[in-house]
């Protein structure tokens, strides 16, 4: 018999093994935050997403695009959302992140530090989230009264966790 | 922190307080007052004119009153009142329903909007 099956060899870099290390320890924090309880729909602590900063300060931009993409589309699969509209809120989310901090991470001079960093990427995707939620699921103008109650979350745990990866990146070096 | 850092972080500690004010304010005032009686029968008055409508629903007649840009239920026939209990209503949005007589009242305002999208 004739058989035209071809091997397909995939060659994992270094690059490669790093971003899936990361991303798994992303998507880690990211399934344990799912369970915890929150007060409002809508805030969470979004601590999976210091991962994505200590990946930008160590490695730069695009490894940490790529942690902080696959961190919400491997997460959605392992919790059951994916394809969801929390999915889709978490997606856009997370795509508004990662472009806020490849826009900060250009900017010249000293640039940006961890809670700089954290502070916009927590904002983006709050600001994001809420548009797609307003443009798509609830386009009624009560959602507004919500607007500074989840903006004023986004900032606190911003700088919360603004903090932690300077903590965090005080141990690494 | 480097400089960058205070300044994104003076940014989202003034944005904050910007958004309440923006966001937490009186709603907005209504224009004109739906009335629908059973499924299929609608009126439209304007809050600017005082009047007193007398819409006949299966039961009898409900009173319904507009003054001073607001609207409410004076009298029904129904058993519970909670049409007349539901008060003025003036903001845009703001609803009262005599069920029993199948009269609603909805004040409307310039735009009007799903409630919601359910999936």
């Amino acid at each position: 018999m004739n058989s035209e099956t071809q091997q397909i060899a995939i060659n994992p870099t270094r690059d490669d093994y790093r971003i899936a290390w990361l991303t798994a320890l992303a998507i880690t924090i990211h399934i344990v935050e799912s369970a915890l309880p929150s007060p409002l729909p809508g805030i969470k602590p979004g601590l999976a997403n210091v991962i994505t900063i200590v990946v930008l300060l160590m490695y730069g931009w695009p490894t940490a695009a790529w942690v902080g993409i696959l961190r919400v589309i491997v997460g959605s699969l392992v919790i059951g959302t994916f394809l969801t509209p929390t999915f889709v809120l978490s997606l856009s989310g997370a795509v508004a992140s990662i472009t806020v901090l490849g826009i900060g991470s250009k900017l010249p001079g000293k640039g940006l530090g961890p809670v700089g960093y954290c502070l916009l990427a927590s904002m983006a995707h709050m600001a994001t989230q809420f548009s797609v939620a307003y443009l798509l699921f609830i386009p009624h103008d009560g959602l507004f009264k919500l607007l500074p109650v989840l903006m004023t979350a986004s900032v606190i745990f911003g700088i919360v966790s603004g903090l932690i990866v300077n903590a965090i990146m005080d141990r690494l070096r | 922190m480097t400089r960058a850092d205070y300044i994104v972080v003076i940014f989202a500690l003034l944005l904050v307080p910007f958004l309440f004010t923006r966001y937490w304010q009186a709603p907005a005032q209504g224009e004109t007052a739906e009335i629908l009686i059973g499924s299929d029968k609608k009126i439209e008055v304007s809050l600017n004119k005082d009047q007193e409508l007398n819409v006949e629903g299966p039961l009898g007649a409900s009173v319904i009153r507009v003054h001073d840009g607001k609207v409410r239920f004076i009298d029904s026939p129904c058993r519970g009142k909670q049409c007349i209990h539901s008060g003025w209503l003036q903001h845009s949005g703001d609803f009262a329903a005599c069920l029993p007589n199948r009269i609603s009242v909805a004040v409307l305002g310039s735009k009007r909007r799903y409630d919601a999208i359910n999936f």
